[in-house]
């Protein structure tokens, strides 16, 4: 408990994470709020990110959990860290912990944002609520995705170690990559971390696609798996300077 | 039991060779100079004391026990590795509160530490801003936040200004004369020898001395530096006496095993002009260089 408490405070004692917080629920507001009010009526139904947010903050929030370890190394206060707690799958448990705290709490915060920009727009433009599917299901799966996209770039960043290519291999996998055995015959692109976190945001469509926990489940697994990777990679490492 | 112990200490880095089966132990209380040249893998040794980094062979032993076995290791050893290794955008006191945290330290010991280092003032800036003699500070800090009873400090007078160099002997006998274990390096002889009992000396990962001070000193002989119309001719005729004649970096003759008054004697037997004499004061340093095998020992 008490290295999730250090965990948290060097989360939130320099300017980035709030930066970061701040720009992306910020941008997530205005664009939002355009697209609602400005899209044609009949056509709102179609804009599936009406309430799932955009790749904007989705990228931030994976950015932010390769942050939480890279820059420990980039400027070296691994040392201090790792001197506190010599047993370093400590450190990395902690490191969870917070990057599964503030991503939920940023989903809450984008729920908060979203619900208080979306819903009374839309309902005011069609008269409805938005599009199909209960909005607290697709709400709660929001927050579930924040939190295991932060703990995916926690992963990376533990294997990569190298800040600036941690956090472009972060976004290409996971964004890029990740999307293209989409591409191949059969559903086994639904079993890589892009589709499952469109399930997981409850696009479930076409043939063979898994439903919203089952997405949630695939990303799981793949956040969770290099999480798993990085700590054993991290605690076998030397820390040289 | 030894306080801090490496036994066949070995690192490599690929085909590098960090540190080369050296084995020293340090026992309890009092200051402990840990003295090589840059490169001579002081800082390796250092963080494999401190299970930053795996031995390829060999162990590092904190209480005679491996750094990852420490039951509670910020009130076990604290160390202060460079002055760099801080978060830019941080302030002074939240990186000492964050380690605090992580090891159940209340915040009111922060406060303790930053007044100890004078640090105080400058606690709720960023790092960015800091100076190296503050960062210096600030890490020393961080070593002294769990009242530990070792301390490893690499290089902490680095940075410092002859006040600040003043201080940190201050601190640094203080915290020997409350039975605290000190182990400092540095690649300075001077830096070290009016705070060190012992002295733990290596070079190219290897152990070249490891000794009291005390008996360090009395080992050393007196050097005179000499200019002279003919260094060659002195030279030679100062080493048929049984003098030991090396050049400085300027070219002058520093002479041991051979008084003032011997060196004027030969000289005039050979009518060579003597232009100076004088006896160094730094002949400490000079039989450290000595002992380290010279020269890479100057230029830092």
């Amino acid at each position: 408990m008490n290295l999730l408490h250090s965990e948290w405070l060097k989360l939130f004692t320099t300017r980035t994470t709030w930066v970061m917080l701040g720009i992306g629920l910020i941008c997530e507001g205005l664009f939002m709020g355009l697209i609602v009010g400005l899209v044609p009526a009949d056509e709102l139904d179609e804009v599936k990110e009406l309430i799932t947010g955009t790749g904007l903050l989705m990228t931030l929030i994976l950015v932010l959990g390769v942050l939480t370890i890279t820059t420990e190394f980039r400027h070296g206060t691994a040392s201090s860290t790792f001197l506190v707690s010599p047993r370093r799958w400590r450190v990395l448990l902690a490191k969870l912990g917070a990057a599964v705290l503030v991503g939920v709490l940023a989903g809450l915060l984008f729920v908060a944002v979203n619900g208080a920009i979306v819903l009374p727009i839309y309902s005011d433009r069609t008269g409805a609520l938005p599009p199909s599917g209960g909005i607290a299901e697709i709400y709660a799966g929001v927050v579930a995705s924040f939190a295991l996209l932060c703990v995916f770039g926690l992963g990376v960043g533990a294997i990569i170690r190298n800040q600036v290519g941690a956090i472009i291999a972060a976004i290409a996998f996971f964004f890029i990559i990740s999307s293209l055995p989409y591409l191949l015959p059969g559903n086994i692109g639904e079993y890589f971390p892009a589709s499952a976190l469109g399930s997981l945001h409850g696009h479930t469509e076409g043939e063979g696609a898994l439903n919203q926990v089952g997405g949630g489940l695939v990303l799981a697994a793949w956040s969770f798996g290099l999480w798993a990777l990085g700590t054993v990679l991290v605690v076998r490492r030397d820390l040289s300077d | 039991m030894a306080q801090l112990e490496v036994r066949n200490l070995t690192k490599r880095y690929g085909s590098t060779v960090a540190v080369d089966d050296l084995s020293f132990a340090v026992e309890a209380g009092g200051v402990t100079g840990f003295l090589g040249p840059n490169g001579s893998g002081k800082t390796t040794t250092m963080r494999a004391l401190l299970g930053l980094l795996w031995p390829t062979r060999g162990e590092a032993l904190i209480e005679g026990r491996p750094p990852t076995a420490m039951e509670d290791p910020l009130r076990t050893v604290g160390a202060a590795l460079e002055a760099t290794a801080f978060h830019p955008g941080r302030s002074g006191r939240n990186h000492l509160r964050t380690l605090a945290a992580a090891a159940r330290i209340p915040r009111s010991r922060v406060e303790e530490v930053l007044e100890m280092v004078e640090l105080s003032g400058a606690a709720g800036r960023r790092v960015k801003g800091y100076s190296l003699g503050m960062r210096q500070r600030l890490a020393l800090a961080a070593a002294l936040l769990g009242e530990p009873r070792i301390l490893i400090l690499d290089e902490p007078a680095n940075g410092l200004d002859p006040q600040g160099m003043r201080w940190l002997r201050d601190l640094l006998r203080a915290q020997a004369a409350e039975g605290r274990t000190v182990l400092v390096s540095s690649h300075v002889l001077s830096e070290v020898s009016q705070v060190a009992e012992e002295l733990v000396m290596i070079r190219d990962g290897k152990l070249v001395s490891h000794t009291t001070l005390a008996e360090f000193t009395a080992g050393g002989s007196a050097v005179s530096r000499v200019r002279a119309a003919d260094l060659d001719a002195l030279t030679t005729a100062l080493g048929e006496r049984g003098a030991k004649v090396r050049r400085d970096e300027d070219g002058a003759l520093l002479v041991e095993a051979l008084g003032g008054v011997e060196i004027g004697e030969v000289a005039l037997a050979r009518g060579i002009a003597i232009h100076e004499l004088a006896p160094q004061s730094s002949s400490l340093e000079a039989r450290f260089l000595e002992v380290m095998g010279d020269e890479e020992g100057v230029e830092a």
